[in-house]
């Protein structure tokens, strides 16, 4: 199984990425120019996003025990490189007062989308871990960015150190129980785990405790209560774009990951792995959705309402075991694009508003938008509707499907959970709405003029993207029923 | 051979309850370059004298000799060793032991009843580079690519300011 150069044309998307990173890393050291590294890191994702679309019709190889590109791992590969376009031209506008170098912050996150690239194309214990790695490795530094800034509003290196803190411990749980699977199966290839359990006996020992740990640290880097105590400190302390790009793309490769290697290894015929999965789905739904009712930041709320998001997620993996099909795996991919959409789109809003040296982020300030910024305000009740789940919105179609997903498989309890859950968000997502339509306020923190071309182009696409899939879901579901089967 | 395993072992074990414990970081970090030596050992009986002379030479040779000149220059003082005591204090400890001890009784009831026997297989250099250069060549560049990752952010965050 050595490389070829017939495996390089598969590798196509991973290597424009990688490119991409080479020459922005070659152009600061040339020239710094703000807009001209921007505009490189833009250029190759794009082009990755083309590619990866374009392979996606054909492509289906293993390449080297590592890594699979298929029709699956291409879609994933499309989102992240576009998100990871967006957050660029995002990060354009609100790094541009920084008074310091801004150019490494795309290097950063050129090399962290070729992380999550690798995560989502990953069957393999090695390649999950040096994806994983080098996604949480750019994001240290990508959250710490602004610490050199006189004028940084939050307190990005306390936020890098909790998250470089526990992600690490987390990575050493995650390579443990990998160490112990191992130990019991000998392969770290995910389909081998499945097919030497009947002989080594993978429910014996301690290949259970090596899957526990493996969900534990999996968990960890998702954010599921309990393990997700850093999520909104990290959240609140990092820049925009660095939450947007953790928060999105960080949590979508890691789902991409968790689901291949449920699939692939039957981890959950092990009542045990069932019950811990359950319990962090419930734990989850209920612990974001109530902690974002006290919270008063919209960064913070927005944390707390990802951490419930990811416990709606882990109902359609659950119930991957004994639904018919691959209705769950389906219902996992629409929500996670869904997800992606809504979620960057919150956050887009926020960047649009704020730039390095001034981030609105109460939701006092947001009081009155809707006559101040009509159109920033539309978009951002759109996404506010649509994480809440309201009809006519991508999320809607997505928590439709995941219902749906949890009904084959009668998991009555999580679902209970999940229309708990989606109450209690109502609350506080439309909290925020409300606050935008009251009247505004004599010392009003909003600037007058908001966003530049680019991040208005983004918010348009978004809006777009989330009311077309919302009303029209069918093509996209079409193209989610095919690859679906192949996981 | 197997004495050699458990006496490595030991020494791994009580080497880094020692690194913990010690309120003289220097100690301490003599105490790791131990422990890993240990490891190294360990490394050694089970049929892998590449991994040991790789942790020997890279952990306990390069990464720690470079964390003691870092200590060493910064030249803390009884200043620093007062600050460590205090954060020893029993109260601290109480509940981590509790739930160390609750896990460890765990693990041990599970690893109960398992087939212990290890048959050394020799690891050595050809064989690693064989897979290195073979099979998990892109495992190297992503690992090449990580260290880029950890060199940017590096440079970025420690660079003074002019």
């Amino acid at each position: 199984m050595n490389i070829t150069l017939a495996d390089l044309i598969p590798l196509q998307p991973l290597l424009i990425v990688t490119g991409t990173a080479v020459v922005t890393m070659l152009a600061v050291a040339l020239k710094r120019s703000h807009g001209l590294t921007a505009g490189i890191t833009v250029l190759g994702l794009l082009v990755a996003t083309m590619v990866a679309a374009e392979l996606m019709a054909t492509a289906n190889d293993q390449v080297t025990p590592l890594l699979i590109v298929d029709q699956y791992s291409l879609f994933f590969t499309v989102v992240v490189c576009a998100a990871a376009m967006f957050i660029t031209i995002l990060s354009y506008s609100y790094l541009a007062p920084l008074d310091d170098d801004k150019e490494e912050f795309y290097l950063l996150l050129g090399i962290a989308t070729i992380g999550a690239v690798v995560m989502v194309s990953s069957n393999h214990f090695v390649s999950t871990v040096l994806g994983l790695e080098t996604l949480s490795m750019s994001l240290y530094g990508m959250v710490a960015y602004p610490v050199h800034s006189a004028k940084a509003v939050k307190f990005p290196l306390e936020a890098s150190v909790k998250y470089l803190v526990l992600s690490a411990a987390a990575s050493g749980l995650l390579l443990f129980g990998m160490a112990l699977v191992y130990a019991q199966t000998g392969t770290l290839a995910f389909a081998d785990i499945a097919s030497s359990a009947a002989t080594a006996g993978m429910g014996t020992g301690f290949s259970v405790i090596g899957l526990l740990l493996i969900s534990v640290g999996m968990a960890f880097k998702l954010s599921l209560a309990p393990f997700h105590m850093w999520t909104p400190d990290v959240y609140e302390g990092a820049p925009l774009p660095a939450t947007s790009y953790l928060a999105t793309i960080g949590k979508a490769a890691m789902f991409v990951v968790l689901l291949r290697f449920v699939v692939a290894s039957n981890a959950l015929a092990f009542e045990s792995v069932v019950a811990v999965f359950s319990l962090l789905a419930v734990a989850s739904i209920l612990a974001g959705n109530l902690l974002a009712l006290l919270q008063e930041n919209l960064k913070r709320i927005l944390a707390y309402s990802s951490i419930a998001h990811m416990g709606y997620l882990l109902i359609a993996i659950i119930a991957s075991y004994d639904a018919e099909g691959a209705v769950s795996v389906e219902a996992v991919s629409f929500y996670l694009l869904a997800y992606v959409i809504m979620s960057l789109g919150a956050f887009a809003v926020v960047a649009a508003l704020s730039s390095s040296d001034s981030e609105v982020d109460r939701v006092a300030d947001y009081q009155g938008l809707f006559w101040r910024a009509p159109w920033l305000a539309a978009v951002f009740t759109a996404m506010l509707l649509s994480l809440a789940g309201i009809p006519l919105t991508v999320g809607f179609i997505g928590k439709f499907y995941l219902f749906f997903a949890g009904v084959e498989a009668s998991l009555w309890l999580l679902l209970a959970a999940l229309v708990l859950g989606s109450g209690i968000g109502l609350y506080y997502y439309l909290r925020i709405v409300y606050k935008m339509i009251l009247p505004v306020p004599d010392s009003s923190a909003l600037p007058n003029s908001a966003g530049s071309l680019g991040s208005h182009s983004v918010l348009a696409l978004l809006l777009l993207l989330l009311i077309v899939l919302g009303v029209y879901p069918a093509p996209v579901m079409a193209i989610i029923e095919s690859i679906s089967t192949l996981i | 051979m197997i004495t050699l395993f458990y006496l490595a072992g030991a020494i791994a074990i009580i080497s880094t309850v020692a690194v913990i414990v010690q309120t003289n970081i220097v100690h301490a970090l003599i105490y790791l370059i131990l422990s890993l030596l240990a490891v190294a050992v360990i490394f050694y009986v089970l049929g892998a004298p590449f991994a040991a002379m790789l942790e020997a030479i890279v952990y306990a040779g390069a990464i720690m000799v470079l964390f003691l000149f870092v200590i060493m220059m910064l030249n803390l003082g009884q200043h620093t060793i007062d600050q460590e005591r205090s954060w020893l204090s029993l109260r601290g400890w109480i509940a981590p032991t509790i739930m160390a001890g609750l896990l460890l009784t765990n693990f041990l009831y599970v690893m109960d009843g398992i087939d212990h026997g290890v048959e050394p297989t020799r690891v050595g250099v050809l064989e690693v580079s064989v897979l290195l250069f073979g099979p998990y060549v892109l495992a190297v560049e992503l690992a090449s690519i990580l260290l880029l990752a950890g060199l940017v952010a590096a440079y970025h965050l420690a660079k003074k300011r002019d």
